[in-house]
């Protein structure tokens, strides 16, 4: 950045801080302020670009002095919960503030700097921004791509195309000329444009929603090296089992167990199959083999009369679930079971871990799948020792047994030990409630870990389940025990790797016992010290679990307690699918080559999952074998697995693409969001498998290749190409995107980071579905002080959300009141100027000044402001699906500097200490891009 | 006279080793086609990993003390891969992962039946020279 002095109007001088910006300084009063300030008389200093509007308020923003006090509710006639002024601020500008956004200024800089934006795009821009003001809300997501903003254009197109088939159209966009917008990833990905007659249902369920399977690509090239001309990944992203909100369609079941597939590939009929011969044969839409129509197929079982063939839900919904036959169980539907493996070793007892966590348990035995009452639970604790709990039917009492030998695991009882959960329910409750007591006064240090493991394991090996271990502590004794390695000397060097592997085999192996025993393990973690977070989320990782982790966890805070409790008892409540396996079966011509996620891998193809949580995501990366011929391709997901209430299902989701010869279309067919979902599982495998230096190379390499390719064969250089770097409208947030996992904590460069955030991170990127995922990567950023009426009111689909601004801390105002969030942690910015009446309203304290910094619960209190503003932090933590509870810190802008930076590291389009802003990056990708 | 029975033991013996590769390409092969699964491929493979590496070092170690400079330095690149290997205590195959590595095990499996084939042929050559030596 050049130095901006010469430029100042007389009275402001400029000063570089730490932050690599400058920070512009009113020499007469002292006050400051982040934007470059404009001359007293004039609305215009000569860089600014004439945009009138903006800048004539932002000429009367900068004149409040620090110190200067202002009656909050102005002149008594403007609206009080508008909007919180600047302190100065004129009251009959107050209407204006409401659309005016602030740092406009600099992001049209940014735009003029460069050179010719492509037509249509400059206004576009303009549009969204005052949109915003009339958005609907969240949820209700503008267009996909391709049809804004020229659908007419499309259209037309459209109508020349060959069949009435609409092409895609590629609508190319200057990165150097239109910066990131928020608003982009809530868009759908490119519509999918199946040829016509390819779907035999006209029901708009027809094909999957991309919240259960989407592709990288929405148009398949036919051969491998189309695919590689456009370096764009092709994959999967699949979350079979996602969670239903309110309002969401129900995944049909078909009751009738009869089951149609077909006999060579063993898809499963469904709506892109064609019917022959009168309806008595159906061609399978993956290899082209005729098939028997099964005789019952159109049989009504319920009503026992004939029934429409097309009304019958696999035919016109792609995600069903079928009720399978016998043919399908190796054993008789196995009943759910949960043992809880308890660390009770002093630390835990003292964090209060133990109390919250069998408090929690006691209070969620009801929300614990149990419809048939065949659930069992176990109940373990562990320190350097076991204590088994056996729990006769119809006694309210229960037996501690001590087992010590912990270097050959035994049961002390063969049974008692794993009950019926209705059936034992009285003495399980009294045995919750004591188990703190008992250990109140334990002082034993250590853990037995791995032998709590084995004892599980042993307990429940018959019939399978859920192993859920809450743990305080390194496992320090018998087998799996764990040596402290973190070295903060090899941090941010290349052996940092190392310590986001396993340390010892036995998480491995140990895992690879519980998938063949269709044992799940969910890991809860709590330590305030080394725990090896790594070595642990092995287990949950190949046993199709999850891993949990509350980094010092301390339940003397009421906001430690309340977020583990929530999360716990959402787990607990969850229902789950048991001894599932999952296979994708794609048209002939593509494989399935290789798979990452929570699961094993039994065979080439098939993944292994004793318990699916819901909410889990997967990604497979697709090869293309052979040329494909067919206008339209099919990828069908099959888990079959056991509901928790004792049914074996088979849930089956079909996706239909179709296939294209054109580069172009692939290009328009993308779909960046899976792309981003796709890369950050790949960025975590090469961390482990290489260095986190390549995982980030490779992760910036891969943008890099798509952006040369793009250039290359979309764009026609000549003498333009050096002022642009050119990419799709649908692909225009990837930059961003990636720069958010460069500098996510699970990749990031940094020698600060400790190895167990790291891994838990890693956890996060591998598991988390694209809902969740995004925000983690791309947090999202409000301004809440100056939010438009609606927003924190309830609309149509709940409450309103303010607009989210781009990640830079230009938009950051002294005065403000700004929330961050990347739906694991919720930071509310208060700026420094923060008028009282504001603190006063939000958090009920006299002044800024009195207000303190860190994890925090917002009460609610009695005036409109507030009430907005807790509405907007429950939508945040209650919108996505998932069971994350986000803490809420509040960080004052002159607060501790480790939350603060903390707080600032989210806004990922600035620069931060080694780390490129979203310029910097983007002129690196140009440099690359134009050097080759 | 030693020379030729060296020899002579060592063309059996990386006709063994040889054998033992094919072996592994096989079970590899497979693991592909499904007809195992990983798991039990590795517990099976696993039980002859470090004995093929000993085996080798041995043979090596024969060379060594019987002062045969070249046979001994031929194997000497093979032996510090294994100890390499050993080492980064990645040499036991794992079963969470062979998906993803298959292919690296592949390549490393026949560039050993290769080496153990060529092994083969210049002890058999090694062997007629010793014996030829030995009649003149
Ligand atoms: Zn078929």
């Amino acid at each position: 950045m050049a130095s901006p002095a010469q430029k100042l109007p007389v009275g402001w001088a400029a000063e570089d801080n730490q932050h690599q910006r400058y920070l512009f300084i009113e020499t007469a009063t002292g006050a400051t302020q982040w934007d470059p300030p404009a001359s007293q008389d004039g609305p215009n200093v000569q860089n600014t670009p004439p945009v009138a509007e903006p800048s004539v308020h932002h000429g009367k923003r900068r004149q409040y002095a620090a110190g200067q006090t202002q009656v909050y509710y102005g002149g008594g006639e403007a609206a009080p919960d508008l909007a919180y002024p600047a302190p100065g601020l004129q009251p009959q500008a107050v209407p204006g503030a409401q659309l005016f956004t602030p740092g406009l200024v600099g992001e049209n800089q940014f735009a003029t700097q460069q050179t010719h934006p492509p037509p249509g795009q400059s206004g576009y821009y303009n549009q969204a921004e005052s949109e915003y003001i009339n958005a609907p809300s969240f949820g209700q997501p503008p267009p996909p791509y391709g049809q804004a903003p020229v659908d007419a254009l499309a259209g037309q197109f459209g109508q020349m195309g060959v069949g009435g088939q609409k092409q895609f159209h590629l609508y190319t966009t200057n990165l150097l000329t239109s910066p990131p917008e928020p608003r982009d990833l809530q868009r759908p990905p490119p519509e999918i444009r199946l040829p016509p007659n390819s779907c035999i249902s006209p029901s708009p369920f027809a094909n999957a929603h991309p919240s259960y399977q989407r592709c990288t690509l929405n148009a398949i090239p036919t051969t491998s090296s189309l695919l590689t001309k456009a370096k764009i990944p092709l994959a999967l992203v699949i979350t079979p089992y996602r969670s239903l909100k309110e309002g969401d369609e129900a995944v049909p079941v078909v009751t009738d167990t009869v089951i149609a597939r077909c006999r060579r590939c063993r898809t499963y009929i469904n709506p892109y199959v064609q019917f022959l011969e009168g309806g008595n044969r159906w061609r399978c839409c993956m290899c082209n083999m005729t098939n028997e129509v099964p005789q019952l197929f159109d049989w009504d079982q319920v009503r026992n009369q004939p029934g429409d063939r097309w009304s019958r839900a696999e035919l016109n919904h792609s995600v069903v679930e079928f009720v399978a036959p016998t043919e399908y169980m190796v054993r008789p539907p196995q009943p759910a079971v949960y043992i809880f493996l308890i660390d009770v070793s002093n630390s835990a007892v003292q964090s209060g871990m133990v109390a919250t966590a069998t408090r929690t348990i006691l209070e969620n035995l009801d929300r614990i799948p149990d419809e048939d009452g065949r659930t069992k639970v176990a109940i373990i604790c562990f320190d350097v020792s076991l204590y088994f709990f056996s729990l006769p039917v119809g006694s309210t009492d229960s037996n501690m047994l001590v087992v010590s030998d912990i270097d050959d695991v035994f049961l002390p009882k063969p049974t008692d030990l794993l009950v019926n959960l209705a059936e034992s329910r009285a003495s399980l409750e009294t045995l919750l409630g004591r188990i703190n007591d008992m250990f109140q006064e334990n002082s034993i240090i250590g853990s037995a870990l791995g032998p709590a493991l084995q004892a599980g394991f042993k307990l429940m090996s018959p019939i399978g389940g859920k192993i859920v271990v809450l743990s305080s502590t390194l496992p320090s004794v018998g087998p799996g025990a764990l040596k402290n390695r973190e070295d903060p000397k090899i941090l941010g060097t290349a052996k940092e790797s190392g310590l986001l592997q396993a340390a010892v085999p036995f998480y491995k192996t140990f895992a690879i016992d519980c998938s063949r025993a269709q044992v799940s393990v969910d890991m809860f973690l709590f330590s305030a010290a080394y725990q090896d977070v790594a070595t642990l989320a092995c287990l949950p990782h190949y046993t199709s679990g999850q891993t949990y982790y509350y980094p010092a966890f301390n339940a003397g805070r009421t906001e430690d307690a309340i977020k583990f409790a929530h999360e716990f008892g959402e787990v607990l409540a969850m229902p789950i699918m048991l001894e599932a396996v999952m296979r994708v079966r794609a048209s002939r011509g593509l494989r399935m080559s290789s798979f990452h996620g929570n699961f094993f891998v039994r065979s080439t193809d098939l993944l292994a999952m004793p318990a699916v949580p819901q909410d889990q995501s997967y990604a497979i990366e697709i090869q293309i074998e052979e040329q494909i011929n067919t206008p339209f391709v099919v990828m069908q997901t099959a888990v079959l697995h056991t509901t928790c209430y004792g049914e074996r299902r088979i849930r089956v989701i079909t996706l239909a693409l179709p296939t294209t010869t054109i580069l172009s279309e692939v290009f328009a067919s993308a779909d960046q969001v899976a792309i981003a979902t796709l890369l950050a599982n790949k960025a975590v495998e090469r961390s482990l498998t290489h260095k986190l230096e390549d995982s980030r190379e490779y992760v910036f390499q891969k943008l890099v290749e798509i952006l040369i390719a793009y250039k290359t064969s979309m764009t026609s250089g000549g003498a333009g190409a050096s002022a642009q770097l050119a990419i799709s409208e649908n692909l225009k947030m990837l930059p961003v995107l990636v720069l958010g996992l460069l500098k996510n904590v699970g990749i990031r460069q940094s020698a600060q980071i400790p190895p167990d955030i790291r891994a838990y991170s890693q956890a996060l990127l591998t598991s988390l579905p694209s809902q969740i995922l995004i925000p983690y990567i791309y947090p999202t950023f409000y301004a809440l002080h100056n939010m438009p009426p609606e927003a924190g009111t309830i609309g149509e689909n709940g409450v309103i959300l303010p607009p989210a601004l781009p990640l830079t801390s230009e938009r950051l105002e002294r005065h403000g009141l700004f929330l961050i969030e990347d739906g694991q942690t919720i930071f509310l910015w208060v700026g420094r100027d923060a008028v009282p009446q504001l603190v006063q309203d939000v958090f009920d304290l006299p002044s800024y000044d009195v207000l303190r910094g860190g994890k925090t619960t917002l009460r609610p209190l009695s005036n409109p402001f507030s009430e907005r503003v807790n509405a907007v932090i429950q939508k945040i933590r209650e919108m996505r699906r998932g069971i994350y509870y986000p803490h809420l810190y509040i960080v004052k802008e002159d607060g501790e500097p480790p939350l603060r930076l903390w707080a600032l590291s989210a806004l990922i389009q600035d620069r931060a200490d080694v780390l490129p802003s979203y310029q910097q990056f983007i002129s690196s990708l140009k440099d690359k891009v134009i050097t080759t | 006279m030693a020379a030729g029975w060296l020899f002579l033991f060592a063309v059996l013996y990386s006709a063994a080793l040889l054998f033992g590769m094919v072996f592994f390409v096989i079970m590899f092969s497979d693991l592909e086609s499904d007809y195992i699964n990983p798991i039990d491929l590795c517990n099976k493979l696993n039980q002859f990993v470090l004995p093929e590496y000993a085996a080798h070092a041995f043979l090596a170690l024969l060379f060594l003390l019987f002062g045969q400079w070249t046979a001994f330095a031929f194997n000497l690149p093979l032996i510090a891969f294994n100890v390499n290997k050993v080492m980064k205590k990645n040499h036991m195959y794992d079963a969470t992962e062979i998906f993803r590595s298959l292919s690296g095990h592949q390549k490393e499996t026949y560039f050993k039946l290769a080496f153990y084939l060529l092994s083969f042929f210049y002890y058999l050559y090694r062997m007629i020279v010793a014996l030829v030596a030995e009649n003149e």
